[in-house]
C-alpha cells in the first residue's frame, strides 16, 4: 500500500508546532507514533496535504512529577508510560492500559496523546486515564486550556480540539492514600487486538469504617465515546468496600451506564454482561491494591 | 520532495534521498535493496517487516523514512557474519521453527531485540515477545521452543 504523498513538518518546538497548525488549520494532521495515522493514509480512510510529527519535540515527551501532579507529554509511548517508575507506582491502571495496546512492536512507537486523539471508543488508555480524573492539556497559539478528559471526546474519531489546538499532555492528581485502580481489557486474542469491552475502576476506601470514600469507573466500546459509570459510581459511593458493593456496581454500569451495539466483534448483550463483570472485577482489584 | 538523510544500518553507514512518504519498510526493501525485511499486511498487525530501531523493535511499515535520520537500524542482514548464521538463526533451523519462512526474519528480529532485553525469557514471557509476530504455517510452538534454546 503506497502513502500518499505529503509534506511533513518536524517542528522542534512546541512554539513552532502551534504556528504551523495555526497556518494550516484543517488541511494539516498531527502525527505522533504513526501508528494510527499512517495506517488511515495507506487505506484512504483520511487524507490529507499536510503532517505535522511531533516527535521532534523533546518536551513532549517527557514524564514529570511534581508535589501533587504528574504530567504526561503527549508524545510518551506505550513503552515509556509502562516503564516508568511513577507510572508503576502511582498509576498502576495506566500501566496495564499501556501493556494492553497493540503489539510490543507498536507499543514502542505508539503514543499516549495519540490513542486518546483518534478517540477510538475501544481505545486502550482513555478509560485508565478517566478513572485517575485526567485533564488534558490543550495549546492553540494564543491560547491555552484544560478540560476534564470524560469532556474532551464528542464521538467516533471525534474530539474537542479546534483546528488550530494541540492535545500536549495530561495532568493526572497524584492519588490519595488508601486508593487503588485496575483496568481489564477484553478481547479474543491477547495481542494486537481491538477490545471487546474495557473497563476501568478507581477506588479509594476509609480505612476505619470500611466505606467506599470515592470511586471513578469508566467503560470502553459500549458507546459511541469511552464513557463514566456514573450511575453505578453513585451508587457505590459511601457503600460498605466489599463484594456485594462491587457487585452491585457492576449491576448498575450493566443495565443503566453502558449502551452498547452489536457488530462484528460482539453483541450487545456479551458487551453488557460482561460490563457487569469486569466491572466487579475492576472494583475488587482496585480495592486489593486500596488495602 | 526528497530530504537526504543519514543513518546506521547493521553497523554501516548509509546516506541516502528519501520522499517522505517512504516508509522504513520501503526504503530497506526497494532503494538499499535489502529485501530479507519482508511487508506482509503492510499496516502494523503482521510484523513481517520487523526491524531493530534505535534498540526498539518497531513495525518498520509504520516508519516514515525521513524520521530515521541519525538513526541505528538492525534487520535480518545484519545477524550472518562471516563465521556463520547468528546463533538465533541456528536456533531456528536447528529446531524446525520455518515452514515458508515469509514471518521469519520478522520472528528472528523479534527474538533478538526479546533476548537483548531479557536474556532469561520466562515461557510468557517469550510468548509476549513475538505476540506481535504473525505466522501463517501455526509453526508457534517450535518458534517457541528455539527461542527457548537459547536461554542460557
Amino acid at each position: 500500500m503506497l502513502l500518499p504523498k505529503f509534506e511533513l513538518h518536524e517542528p522542534v518546538s512546541i512554539e513552532d508546532a502551534l504556528e504551523l497548525k495555526q497556518s494550516h488549520g484543517t488541511d494539516a494532521r498531527l502525527m505522533a507514533g504513526g501508528t494510527d495515522v499512517l495506517v488511515l493514509l495507506k487505506k484512504k480512510v483520511i487524507f490529507t496535504d499536510t503532517i505535522i510529527s511531533l516527535l521532534q519535540i523533546k518536551e513532549l515527551s517527557q514524564i514529570t512529577q511534581t508535589n501533587d501532579t504528574v504530567i504526561i507529554g503527549t508524545c510518551a509511548t506505550m513503552a515509556q508510560l509502562s516503564a516508568s517508575p511513577v507510572i508503576q507506582e502511582k498509576f498502576s491502571a495506566i500501566k496495564t492500559a499501556c501493556q494492553s495496546l497493540g503489539s510490543h512492536l507498536i507499543r514502542n512507537r505508539a503514543t499516549i496523546g495519540g490513542n486518546c486523539c483518534n478517540a477510538s471508543p475501544a481505545g486502550d488508555t482513555i478509560p485508565a486515564l478517566m478513572i485517575y480524573d485526567a485533564k488534558v492539556m490543550i495549546e492553540s497559539a494564543d491560547n491555552k486550556r484544560e478540560l476534564p478528559i470524560k469532556d474532551f471526546f464528542k464521538g467516533p474519531g471525534k474530539t474537542d480540539l479546534t483546528p488550530n489546538e494541540i492535545l500536549t499532555g495530561f495532568k493526572l492528581p497524584i492519588p490519595p492514600a488508601n486508593s487503588g485502580a485496575h483496568y481489564i481489557q477484553l478481547g479474543k486474542r491477547q495481542s494486537s487486538e481491538i477490545n471487546v469491552v474495557n473497563v476501568g475502576s478507581f477506588l479509594e476506601y476509609d480505612p476505619d469504617t470500611k466505606k467506599v470514600l470515592n470511586t471513578r469507573i469508566a467503560l470502553g466500546s459500549v458507546a459511541a465515546t469511552p464513557i463514566r459509570a456514573e450511575k453505578a459510581e453513585n451508587l457505590l459511593k459511601g457503600k460498605p468496600a466489599e463484594e456485594s458493593s462491587f457487585y452491585d456496581a457492576g449491576e448498575a454500569a450493566r443495565k443503566e451506564d453502558c449502551k452498547p451495539i452489536d457488530d462484528f466483534r460482539g453483541s450487545a448483550a456479551y458487551r453488557q454482561a460482561m460490563i457487569g463483570v469486569l466491572t466487579k472485577r475492576t472494583l475488587q482489584a482496585a480495592f486489593e491494591q486500596a488495602k | 520532495m526528497k530530504k537526504i538523510i543519514s543513518l546506521t544500518i547493521n553497523d554501516q553507514a548509509y546516506e541516502i534521498a528519501v520522499e517522505s512518504n517512504k516508509t522504513l519498510a520501503d526504503m530497506l526493501r526497494y532503494d538499499l535493496d535489502l529485501t530479507g525485511t519482508k511487508k506482509g499486511c503492510d499496516t502494523g498487525d503482521c510484523g513481517a517487516c520487523t526491524v531493530i530501531l534505535n534498540g526498539d523493535a518497531v513495525n518498520s511499515c509504520l516508519v516514515l523514512a525521513v524520521q530515521t535520520d541519525g538513526a541505528v537500524i538492525e534487520t535480518i542482514e545484519g545477524l550472518a557474519t562471516d563465521q556463520g548464521l547468528h546463533p538465533i538463526q541456528e536456533a531456528f533451523v536447528e529446531k524446525g521453527a520455518i515452514q515458508c519462512g515469509f514471518c521469519s526474519p520478522g520472528m528472528i528480529m523479534s527474538t533478538k531485540n526479546l533476548l537483548d532485553k531479557n536474556p532469561n525469557p520466562t515461557e510468557q514471557e517469550i510468548r509476549k515477545g513475538i505476540s506481535g509476530n504473525l505466522c501463517r504455517c501455526t509453526g508457534y510452538q517450535k518458534i517457541f521452543e528455539a527461542i527457548d534454546s537459547q536461554k542460557p
